[in-house]
């Protein structure tokens, strides 16, 4: 009987006087503090920040203190997006998405930022998203329990599904509005990929910051805001998504 | 003579406990099990917002309905809640500004209830968060009902039914304002309207005149652009905004009263347009006696005002719609009549 106890005691003690291992980064979420040999089991949570510019200044809101390229003044009253297919790419990961959808509002300061918790211990050397929905996520169905729907549902008339993007305004004066919606018009898909690769392991850094300029929507394709209603503009929507290719750009903090 | 009296209270103890524990219904003359009430989300909603404390029962409906319906709530028993909340109106009023007790008048129209309980902000300024909330309101307003808290639950626990309605609807044996509320709420939350001539055709189940499609197309195009305001199967981006009504300064703030901020002053909540056609007078004031007049009000674009939004982007300019494709336009709301729904 004696002995039975013993052995387990023993047992105990063994069990306790190995090594401690488990995640030794005091910068991961699960750093373990008495672990004495990394395991690789580190987890790190990753904040990606939404900033927006006009001219490289924070946007200031309901100010008539800007121009866009086609000389035309204006101020911003409404900007309000949808990213989605967010993926972290690197040399030893599958392109994985780590956020589905997500919805800026910019008179509401909580979607500025997104959490992503729980990245286990890679390279991340890349990251990319869609602006706007592609055609896949672009369905009503899909989303018809999200915060942005009614306000940003684009009519089966005109093509189905969701806004991208609703920018809105006044222009010369202060009463007479402009309205930059992009979106599916008549079922074409106008989203398109945005895609920054860095040097550094994206992990060292505390977030990723992604910028938007707002002016830059409006150039090199010069988009005049008299041209008011461009939701079943083939031409115009065009002509955003490739002047959204100098709207966006990523950088680590 | 201690020890029995001692086990004697332990032994009512066990058996009250284990009856407790066990059942309610042999303790309980009444077993509280009341009737869950499920609502089907019709295609193109999303799910209802039901508030978690307040779970849809038959019993509960039942006497909110009853509730909704008694004059008992108003100070001097004249108003009941359907006396601005007409049925056939699509529970609004017909009056310009609400008749109330003593025959005093507001300075809103009445809104409509219908699928409010999609909707997560309440009156035209959205001054409650949810039907419970905004229930409160009227039964102490003086030119609505101009009653107290204390006069209606006094009533109504003295009151020959209701005693026995709220116990059957949430197991209370005295009625207090919070009950009251939220049978309310759960009644509203059934007045769904989902069977209106348009629903029918997007159920392939009917085909719409010419003049309703062509109508269908300037409502949900850029050419009327009513759909960034009034959009989905719901009518209504259950946002607020200024749509150009009026010139500074106002008269009624709207949301700029609850949020006091100037940027949304004369904003007013967007609408369900269903049931339209039935829900005259229109806007927050009453102003328009006609769809014919609301139209020619978009039609010319609006005012000019510092809150203006930018979706009525034809200001000074106006729509430039013909006078076929105003009818058309007007053809395509009254569509969105619901006989089953108004009791036609
Ligand atoms: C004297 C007329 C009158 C009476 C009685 C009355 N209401 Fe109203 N109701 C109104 C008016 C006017 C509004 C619009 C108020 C505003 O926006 O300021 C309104 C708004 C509402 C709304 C908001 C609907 C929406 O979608 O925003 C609801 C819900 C409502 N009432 C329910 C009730 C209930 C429940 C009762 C009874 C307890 C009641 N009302 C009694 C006149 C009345
Ligand atoms: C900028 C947003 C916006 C647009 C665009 C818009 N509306 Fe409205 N609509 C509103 C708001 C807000 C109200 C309530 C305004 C008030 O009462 O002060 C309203 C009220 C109405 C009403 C009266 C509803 C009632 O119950 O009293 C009708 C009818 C209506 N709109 C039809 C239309 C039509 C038709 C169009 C397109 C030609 C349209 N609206 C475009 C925002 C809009």
């Amino acid at each position: 009987m004696k002995r039975k106890y013993l052995i387990i005691l023993l047992v105990i003690i063994l069990i306790s006087c190995k090594k401690e291992k488990g995640c030794t980064d005091p910068t991961a979420i699960n750093y373990n503090s008495q672990a004495e040999e990394n395991n690789g089991s580190c987890k790190y949570n990753l904040e990606i920040n939404f900033t927006h510019t006009v001219n490289n200044s924070p946007l200031e809101l309901n100010q008539m203190i800007y121009t866009n390229a086609a000389g035309e003044d204006y101020s911003v009253q409404t900007l309000k997006y949808l990213i989605s297919n967010i993926t972290l790419k690197g040399p030893s990961i599958n392109d994985s998405i780590i956020y589905n959808v997500h919805f800026v509002n910019i008179i509401d300061s909580s979607t500025f930022i997104i959490n992503i918790p729980n990245l286990p211990n890679k390279t991340y050397t890349g990251i990319s998203f869609t602006m706007g929905l592609d055609s896949l996520n672009n369905q009503t169905e899909l989303f018809i329990n999200e915060s942005f729907f009614p306000s940003f549902a684009w009519p089966d008339f005109l093509g189905g599904g969701y806004h991208y993007m609703q920018l809105e305004g006044d222009f010369i004066t202060p009463f007479q509005g402009y309205a930059t919606h992009t979106g599916p018009t008549n079922g074409n898909n106008y989203s398109f990929l945005v895609e920054t690769n860095f040097e550094e392991n994206i992990l060292e850094n505390n977030r990723i910051i992604i910028n938007m300029e707002i002016n830059n929507w409006y150039a090199p394709n010069i988009i005049n805001f008299t041209i008011n209603g461009i939701m079943d503009d083939e031409l115009t929507q065009n002509q955003l998504r490739n002047n959204g290719n100098n709207v966006f750009s990523i950088s680590l903090e | 003579m201690i020890m029995t009296k001692n086990t004697c209270l332990l032994l009512i103890m066990i058996t009250l406990f284990g009856c407790r524990k066990e059942d309610d219904y042999e303790c309980n003359p009444t077993p509280f099990n009341p009737t869950p009430y499920t609502i089907a989300t019709p295609p193109g909603f999303p799910d209802m917002i039901i508030p978690e404390d307040n779970p849809m029962t038959v019993e509960g409906i039942m006497l909110g309905e009853k509730l909704f319906n008694d004059n008992i709530l108003s100070g001097d028993e004249t108003v009941s809640c359907a006396s601005c909340h007409i049925k056939t109106a699509g529970f609004s009023d017909t009056n310009q500004f609400s008749i109330g007790i003593n025959g005093l008048a507001g300075d809103r129209n009445a809104s409509t209830i219908i699928n409010a309980g999609w909707n997560n902000q309440f009156n035209w300024d959205g001054s409650a968060r949810n039907l419970e909330e905004q229930a409160f309101e009227p039964i102490r307003n003086p030119i609505e009902m101009n009653n107290t808290w204390e006069n209606v639950e006094m009533k109504l626990n003295t009151h020959a039914e209701y005693p026995t309605l709220f116990k059957n609807a949430f197991n209370i044996d005295y009625i207090d304002s919070i009950h009251i509320v939220k049978a309310i709420a759960q009644f509203e939350r059934t007045l769904i309207s989902v069977n209106s001539r348009y629903d029918q055709y997007l159920r392939g189940e009917i085909q719409l005149t010419p003049s309703e499609l062509n109508g269908f197309a300037i409502f949900n195009s850029e050419k009327g652009d009513c759909f960034h305001c009034h959009g989905t199967q719901m009518f209504t981006d259950n946002l607020f905004h200024n749509n150009g009504l009026d010139t500074e300064p106002f008269n009624d703030w709207g949301l700029g009263n609850i949020t006091n901020n100037p940027l949304d002053n004369a904003k007013f909540k967007s609408p369900t347009l269903r049931n339209i056609e039935f829900s005259k007078p229109y806007m927050h004031d009453g102003r328009f006696n006609s769809l014919e007049e609301v139209v020619e009000h978009y039609n010319s674009g609006g005012n000019f005002s510092s809150t203006v939004d930018p979706l009525m982007k034809k200001l000074g300019v106006g729509l430039q719609l013909t006078n076929e494709e105003k009818q058309d336009l007007i053809a395509f709301l009254k569509t969105l009549s619901d006989p089953d729904f108004l009791d036609k």
